[in-house]
């Protein structure tokens, strides 16, 4: 029992990962990037094809395979995104969803239904105090609660984390300040580029790399992400671990709901708390 | 915008669907073409036109929702797993008549959209888009874990569906015809249901649905009412393409279908009733494409192998809704009127 709670708690940590990187871009420019789930599963079998085909040592491709999200997000926001500002947000939202067929259909061509485990991927179990865990979870989670804190500190402190705010609050008062919206577009799918390059190290190292990968990390970080607020930093992390401990006692008792009971404590969630745990209210006027 | 010349001097004139003797020639004309297309089709083109129909009704039902009330629904195939579901299960188990299940596949759908639609009234945006992305999880995964539903194998071996003593079996000229009849129908209702109180009401709470509720909309009742007649319409579909099949599995009815009927209506133009057709014929026929051009794609790089079809049809569909979404916002409907009022006014601009 007690390692069936372990290991909720720490995959919990890898679902917060995910659904940090949801929140990223859309705290930055109010976007629900929906092309997250797959360019996590395109980098990762890429930097699985780094590694194992051309035979780069693992630190260089893990240091590579950054960069190479970022370019990714670049490439994304001045193609896809900015081109549709100031669009209604199914536009929008129809986009990334598009975008994602788009790196999916790629990842197929390429490298089909394959399915790869990362060479650097620790194996065995390791034994912290009482209980069992898997090696990859906790260092996953561990990196989870880094970046949260980094992104907290990104968000709170830093000039570039203000004008992301401002920005998402709204684009014409953030111009009148004189914050240059595009340049802080760039910078947030940049920054959540490598962010999903990032989960794609870790993400393959808990789940393995799967053709399902992408839709995985979707269904995983939507019900995190709504969970704790669309826009809250500290929500993804507690979301993250209500849905890894939900998940884990869930499928522990009855095995064949490991894969709704995420959706469904969104939905009773959704019903009390219609903005989540943590997200702020925002109040309309006509 | 009428012809010049033409006037509306009555009532009935201005409301009617159908204006114009042109328009009735060109509807006739079509009709025509579109029955006789089915002792002409080869076979494999029958099933892509049935496919077509099916798809089209649960766009009409999408349209509805999203394109008229603005409640965005990526659940929409879940929906129709619903009213296949009822029409098999009670078909071969109970021996019901196929058009007694016809409503009842409806009414189904429509309840299970009720249900989901519920948390509609206090979220919108992006957390009603989760919401019914739950939906599609959450009833595709109660389908298959029921063992008096076939569990994954799903429903096998549903009677023929038979009109007036003649058995209609899966892709005959026939089955097209009925399919053909239920889209017109289909159609004709969504269009009346749009000049209607109630698309009024729809229309409003899209566009605004604070100012709405202060207009006196009942905003719960006309969000809900979007929700079950959208998905009451995937019902219908999801009726006809059990009877197409005669057997129905969880896994025709995926989440990738689901976006496919809101890539369709955003490429056939959200909120207009012919839109949601045309966007419908116009992906089916990018998803006709894909198997040819994959056979290119295979002879130029031999090293790919048996996955170039999926990828490319995948590659194509998302192609085609970007460039709708950047050169087209408005859809292929919007384009056929600039060219319809290009001729009307022709040679002036305006």
């Amino acid at each position: 029992m007690e390692d069936v709670l372990a290991q909720g708690f720490l995959v919990g940590g890898v679902y917060a990962l995910i659904a940090l990187g949801f929140i990223l871009v859309f705290k930055s420019s109010g976007v629900l990037n929906l092309a997250h789930g797959q360019a996590v599963a395109i980098l990762s079998y890429f930097l699985y094809y780094m590694l194992v085909v051309w035979g780069l040592p693992s630190w260089l491709g893990i240091v590579l395979i950054i960069p190479l999200g970022a370019v990714l997000g670049v490439l994304v926001e001045r193609l896809a995104v900015r081109p549709l500002l100031v669009q209604p947000f199914l536009s929008v939202l129809m986009m990334t969803l598009m975008v994602s067929f788009l790196l999916e259909g790629v990842r197929i061509l390429i490298w089909g239904a394959d399915s790869f485990v990362l060479p650097f991927t620790p194996r065995g179990q390791w034994s912290i105090g009482p209980v069992d865990v898997i090696p990859g979870t906790a260092i996953s989670f561990v990196a989870a609660m880094a970046v949260f804190v980094l992104l907290l500190l990104l968000f709170r402190y830093t000039k570039v984390g203000l004008s992301m705010r401002v920005v998402a609050a709204d684009h014409e008062v953030a111009q009148s300040l004189g914050i240059r919206v595009k340049r802080v577009f760039s910078i947030s799918w940049a920054l959540s580029g490598a962010f999903a390059a990032m989960c794609g190290v870790l993400v393959g190292m808990v789940f393995t790399v799967t053709p399902i990968m992408g839709s995985t990390v979707l269904g995983k970080g939507l019900p995190v992400l709504l969970l704790g607020g669309l826009n809250s930093i500290p929500g993804a992390v507690v979301g993250g671990i209500i849905i890894g401990l939900a998940e884990a006692l869930g499928s522990h008792w009855f095995s064949a709901a490991k894969e709704v009971v995420p959706w469904i404590v969104m939905l009773v969630i959704l019903l009390i708390r219609p903005y989540g745990l943590f997200g702020e209210k925002r109040i309309e006027r006509i | 915008m009428l012809p010049s010349g033409v006037f509306n001097r009555r009532p009935q004139q201005d409301m009617a669907i159908i204006r114009t003797g042109a328009q009735w020639v060109l509807l006739a004309g079509g009709l025509v073409f579109l029955v006789t297309l089915g002792l002409y089709a080869p076979g494999h083109w029958m099933n892509w036109l049935i496919l077509v129909g099916v798809y089209a009704i649960a766009t009409l039902g999408m349209h509805i929702m999203t394109g008229l009330c603005g409640q965005f629904s990526m659940g929409q195939a879940a929906f129709m797993a619903l009213g296949a579901y009822t029409t098999a299960y009670l078909g071969t188990r109970y021996g019901v008549s196929p058009w007694l299940t016809l409503p009842l596949s409806g009414l189904v759908a429509g309840l299970g959209g009720l249900v989901f639609g519920i948390p509609a009234l206090r979220i919108k945006g992006f957390y009603l888009v989760l919401a019914t992305i739950a939906a599609q999880f959450i009833i595709i995964w109660f389908i298959r874990q029921q063992s008096w539903l076939g569990g994954t194998y799903g429903i096998r071996d549903m009677d023929k569906i038979s009109i007036g003593g003649m058995q209609v079996a899966d892709a005959t000229p026939e089955f097209w015809w009925m399919t053909l009849a239920m889209v017109v129908i289909m159609l004709f209702i969504a269009k009346n249901i749009q000049r209607t109180t109630t698309g009024r009401k729809f229309v409003a709470v899209r566009d605004n649905d604070l100012a709405a509720e202060v207009m006196g909309i009942n905003l719960f009742r006309t969000k809900l009412l979007a929700f079950f007649i959208g998905c009451f319409f995937a019902g219908i579909a999801g009726w006809l393409w059990a009877h197409n099949l005669r057997a129905v599995q969880p896994e025709l009815f995926s989440f990738q279908l689901s976006l496919w009927f809101l890539g369709m209506i955003i490429v056939g133009g959200v909120g207009s009733t012919s839109g949601a057709v045309m966007g419908a014929v116009a992906i089916m026929l990018v998803d006709k494409a894909g198997p040819s051009l994959s056979n290119v794609v295979r002879e130029a790089f031999p090293s790919l192998k048996y996955q170039v079809s999926s990828g490319l049809t995948l590659i194509l569909f998302a192609v085609v809704v970007i460039f709708c979404l950047l050169i087209e916002p408005k859809g292929l409907y919007h384009r056929l009127e600039r060219i319809k009022l290009y001729y009307r006014l022709n040679p002036f601009a305006y």
